[in-house]
């Protein structure tokens, strides 16, 4: 935004404007100081995308001009029919025309980034709304909104040839970009005047007849989509539009189901009991001083009989879904900093996790044999989990995700024995022996689980070593586990054995065989022991 | 430890006698060997070891020894030819026809050089007294003495008379040895008659590094005096070699805690220490617990793919058709709800979770009573490709409080006394924006040297929330990423080193570092 532009819009200084613009709600972004500043609104209020909007409510947050903006719609003569064919493709559609508009650098600018915002935020990337401003002086009304054969021509917006739609979803950039909307229809949106000349073709592109230049002065705005929310996203175009001293003109849609005069402008009406703000913000704040703090965030309030507030939703507000909604503006109004923050008198005893306790238990006994903590990532990949340990997929073990961001990362892992190895990998230059261990979840079937993992690395790291800690461990947890000849690949023949608690293989421990230590590139012996101690205890997550 | 009595531990018995004989002022070897009845050679071998380390002064010279030739040996019996020569010539002289001995005939030249005789036609006449010269008293001393130094006789004529092959020489060397100063640091004086121990007056001690067990039991300790590391052991006199405390040792590396870990655990330690109870969940949820059950609607830009790790699994959920009511209608709550269609196929689709969030409301259903106040800290995951502030996985803590009439003003007292207990004194709250919670704020604790820095996110739960789940109580809730607050605490800037720890930082890290 540009401070120049927002000091004219609000009536206030910029150093006014941004002492108080990150208590109405935003992240104020980079800034070159001089001419522009980044704000970024939360995404639930799409009224904030433009500068118009943020003037608008800074004149209410800085007490310049509060309460409900007041904007006429003038009664027009232009009207669009719906055609029932598009009920199946994009069935909503609202439109208004605003005139006398004198369009300096910054309004436009403010216009795209509207629109493009709207697009994203409310429009689910077009899919749920799509907005079209056109320079209504190049078409003649009334105009026409149909599902058309894709094989209907057009010169669209940055094209100085015809095209047909289907071409449009090939070659068009904006046609790449969006044809997936129009996947699976056999009939595409189109708008068009009553020469049959071409507007929009929504989602997708305007026409290139329709273009907005420096020289236009009347918009015909068309917003269509499959959700009501198109007719908020109409309103705010209209309002932003508007505050740049734009004539709003209502325009006829008609539809099969009945016409509609857009657009509708007139606020929601919710009804606020004064108690239950009072109750839920923490404050408390007389009727009076509540309508005004309403009155600050622009709603327009009105003090009833018996304590409760008459609350105006201007039409742009796409956010109100609540009571609350209303309520946390009114806190915002109040203004957050003159809350007085107060302990709840909740009187609870604090109870730890017992796997929690567990672990630092077992941490204890770790750091008390010489070892060092590490909290490797659990996601991995098959090769780091099984090939490279020389461990066959237990494929119904695997949990894998669908769209990985990187072949190192395509499965919850299922041993955090890897991760260690992973760990020494990057470590070789720094003095041996080192002797590492890690606590943490594995997925096992889709089940959090819980492993230890343990290894040693020297010139001299042998299965004693290895045995001597997994019996300090187990002499430590008061366990006396059965040790068994071990099939696991990840160890040497001869020098992997398995434990088992009450028959049932908790876990293994071992030499390394060179081959696992050549695949994560280490060149010295290891021993390592992992151990699913969740099964321990009679544990179980809820 | 390398030290100066090091070298004591070196030394033989034999080199210990040697230096003790050479204190009591013996410099011979010749008289040393004598007096402990072994070779010179040992005792001179000894004495050049103890001078290599100093204990003692060795004083080494290289002589010439003379001795007589055949020749000389002779001619000191029966004199030098131009002696015999004179003999027999008298006072009046003799004709020199008369000398024939060719023995006697090389004294004729001798007899002019040394102006003993003239020589006038064919006939050797005195000059008169010709006392014996100094190569003859040194042939003499050389018959009587045998080897003689040369430093005792004189050079000219030793030099003539080797000249004519009388006399020869050869080079010898002799020492002569001192105790050294150092030396006599060993030697102690001991007092015999207290420890009744038999050693001699004089002796030296035996340097000891490593105090064995048989010492300890067998040694008698505070020989010396008291605090000392003098001790009489197997009969000789012992020291715990003093060492130089100020040089460094070989590093050791202890087992540790992770840094990380440490901050966790004081975060847990504030949650228990504030009255909360700790919950765990599981790692994959059901978009059900993930989504849908915070009132996220099914279209939500979070929830899509980009940034959430989806599994090609469904799972059971729960009777959802109040959330199903709530999400397209509103329920009986006063919402708009979201309107469309829920539908309960996409609620089954499982994820990782990406909030902890999903466990927190899974308990409320399971508690709906008040009060309850719970917290987790655990792993979530987000599909982010790593980099220095990004990771796929990090820690979270959250916390929540459901009772009777409690007010945003409560969650803002709670937030402040959390971020107090964790360091931060100075705590604000700005307007922030969370899909579950409704009023909501982001709080910022003030850093020295950074301002102010946002940490964490809280609010209320929304009624669309808590409302199928028959939760009737204001849920209060704040929850930030750890990670943040770890590169902050421990200086990091890379995220990553959290999790693939780098063992030399490990290792630096201390322990007790402040968090």
């Amino acid at each position: 935004m540009y401070y120049e532009d927002l000091e004219e819009m609000v009536g206030a200084k910029r150093d006014e404007i941004m002492a108080r613009m990150a208590m109405m709600g935003a992240d104020i972004g980079k800034s070159n100081e001089v001419e522009y500043v980044d704000v970024e609104f939360f995404p639930d209020r799409p009224d904030l995308y433009s500068s118009e909007g943020v003037a608008r409510a800074l004149q209410g947050f800085l007490d310049i001009k509060g309460g409900l903006p007041e904007y006429r719609v003038q009664p027009g003569d232009i009207s669009i029919k719906v055609d029932p064919s598009v009920e199946e493709v994009r069935p909503l559609i609202g439109c208004a025309v605003v005139r006398d508009l004198q369009f300096s650098d910054p309004a436009i600018e403010s216009l795209m980034d509207l629109q493009e915002d709207l697009h994203w935020g409310l429009g689910r990337n077009r899919r749920k709304v799509a907005i079209g401003v056109h320079d209504i002086s190049r078409v003649v009304p009334p105009f026409t909104y149909f599902a058309a054969d894709p094989s209907f021509e057009f010169v669209p917006l940055d094209f100085d040839e015809k095209l047909s739609m289907e071409e449009i979803l090939k070659r068009h950039p904006k046609g790449v970009g969006y044809a997936s909307i129009l996947e699976g229809f056999d009939r595409y949106p189109l708008i068009t005047d009553a020469n049959g000349d071409v507007l929009s073709f929504p989602p997708i592109i305007n026409g290139e007849l329709t273009r907005v230049a420096d020289d236009t002065k009347d918009l015909f705005i068309d917003v269509t989509g499959t959700d009501p929310v198109v007719y908020k996203a109409l309103n705010i175009v209209v309002t932003a539009l508007a505050e740049r001293g734009g004539r709003i003109e209502a325009v006829r849609v008609e539809r099969p189901e009945g016409d509609l005069t857009l657009p509708d402008l007139s606020p929601a009406i919710w009804k606020v009991k004064v108690e239950e703000v009072r109750s839920l913000i923490g404050f408390d704040i007389s009727a009076e001083e509540l309508a005004r703090s309403l009155e600050r965030m622009r709603f327009g309030a009105r003090v009833l009989e018996g304590q409760v507030l008459e609350v105006s939703v201007p039409a742009y507000r796409a956010d109100i879904m609540h009571p609350w909604d209303i309520f946390e503006d009114a806190a915002k109004g109040y203004g957050y900093d003159r809350l007085v923050p107060a302990l709840p008198r909740t009187v609870t005893v604090g109870e730890p996790h017992p796997l929690e306790v567990h672990k630092s238990e077992i941490r204890e006994i770790m750091v008390g044999l010489g070892y060092l903590e590490t909290m490797p990532f659990t996601l991995t990949s098959e090769r780091a989990n099984f090939e490279m340990m020389r461990r066959t997929i237990q494929v119904r073990d695997v949990t894998r995700v669908l769209h990985p961001i990187s072949e190192l990362h395509t499965i919850v892992r299922t041993s955090i024995l890897p991760g260690i190895l992973e760990i020494f990998a990057i470590n070789q230059h720094h003095p041996l022996p080192q002797r590492i261990f890690a606590l943490g979840d594995v997925l096992s079937n889709g089940r959090t689980r819980q492993d230890l993992a343990a290894a040693s690395i020297h010139s001299s790291a042998d299965f004693a070593e290895v045995r001597s800690v997994v019996d300090a461990l187990f002499g430590e947890l008061a366990l006396d586990p059965e040790i068994a000849a071990s099939e696991d690949g990840a160890f040497l023949e001869g020098r992997g054995a398995d434990l088992l608690v009450g028959g049932e293989r908790v876990g293994s421990f071992g030499e390394f065989h060179p081959q696992v230590l050549q695949n994560f590139g280490l060149d010295q012996p290891a021993v390592g022991l992992e151990l699913r101690w969740d099964r321990l205890w009679p544990l179980r997550l809820p | 430890m390398p030290s100066q009595e090091d070298k004591l531990s070196r030394l033989s018995s034999r080199d210990r006698q040697v230096l003790k004989e050479i204190n009591q002022g013996l410099s011979d070897p010749n008289d040393i060997a004598e007096r402990l009845g072994i070779k010179e050679v040992s005792v001179i071998s000894s004495a050049e070891g103890l001078a290599g380390m100093g204990l003692v002064s060795l004083d080494k010279r290289v002589e010439e020894v003379y001795t007589l030739t055949e020749e000389g040996a002779r001619y000191a019996e029966i004199g030098l030819p131009e002696r015999r020569i004179l003999d027999i010539a008298g006072a009046e002289g003799v004709s020199l026809t008369e000398i024939k001995d060719p023995a006697l005939k090389v004294g004729i030249g001798w007899l002019k050089k040394k102006g003993w005789a003239n020589v006038e036609v064919g006939k050797i006449r005195p000059t008169g007294d010709a006392p014996p010269g100094k190569d003859e008293e040194i042939l003499a001393a050389l018959s009587f003495q045998g080897e003689t130094t040369g430093s005792a006789l004189d050079g000219e004529a030793l030099k003539l008379l080797k000249s004519r092959g009388l006399v020869e020489s050869k080079a010898q060397k002799s020492w002569s040895f001192e105790i050294s100063e150092e030396g006599k640091s060993h030697i102690l004086k001991v007092d015999r008659a207290k420890y009744g121990i038999n050693f001699h007056d004089v002796d030296l001690y035996r340097p000891v590094n490593q105090i064995t067990s048989d010492m300890i039991k067998n040694g008698v300790w505070g020989v010396m005096g008291k605090g000392d590391g003098y001790f009489m052991y197997k009969g000789g006199l012992h020291r715990a070699n003093p060492y130089d405390v100020t040089l460094p040792a070989e590093r050791i590396y202890p087992g540790k805690v992770h840094p990380y870990q440490r901050l966790l655990t004081r975060m847990r330690e504030i949650m228990l220490e504030m009255g909360f109870t700790e919950i765990k969940g599981e790692i994959v949820q059901s978009s059900f617990w993930n989504f849908d059950a915070l009132f996220q609607p099914q279209d939500h830009p979070a929830r899509e793919m980009q940034d959430t790790f989806y599994l090609d699994s469904r799972a059971e959920i729960p009777d959802y058709a109040s959330v199903k009511e709530m999400h397209e209608r509103g329920g009986d709550v006063g919402s708009t709800g979201w309107g469309g269609t829920w539908d309960p196929e996409v609620a089954r689709r499982e994820v990782l979770r990406t909030h902890t969030t999903s466990v927190t409301i899974k308990y409320l259903a399971d508690h709906p009573n008040p009060p309850v106040k719970a917290f987790s800290i655990d792993r979530v995951y987000r599909r982010e490709a790593i980099d220095p502030t990004h990771t796929p996985e990090f820690e979270q803590l959250e916390g929540v409080i459901m009772d009777e009439g409690l007010s945003f003003a409560n969650l803002l007292g709670v937030l402040k006394e959390f971020y107090a207990k964790m360091g931060f004194e100075e705590v604000r709250f700005r307007p922030g924006y969370f899909p579950y919670t409704e009023p909501s704020v982001e709080p910022e604790v003030y850093i020295e040297g950074l301002g102010w820095v946002e940490l964490g996110g809280a609010g209320v739960f929304r009624r669309e929330v808590t409302a199928p789940f028959g939760i009737d109580h204001p849920v209060l809730a704040w929850g930030l990423g750890v990670g943040r607050l770890a590169m902050l605490r421990l200086g990091l800037k890379d995220l990553r080193l959290l999790y693939q720890s780098d063992v030399g930082w490990l290792r630096e890290t201390p322990a007790l570092a402040r968090m």
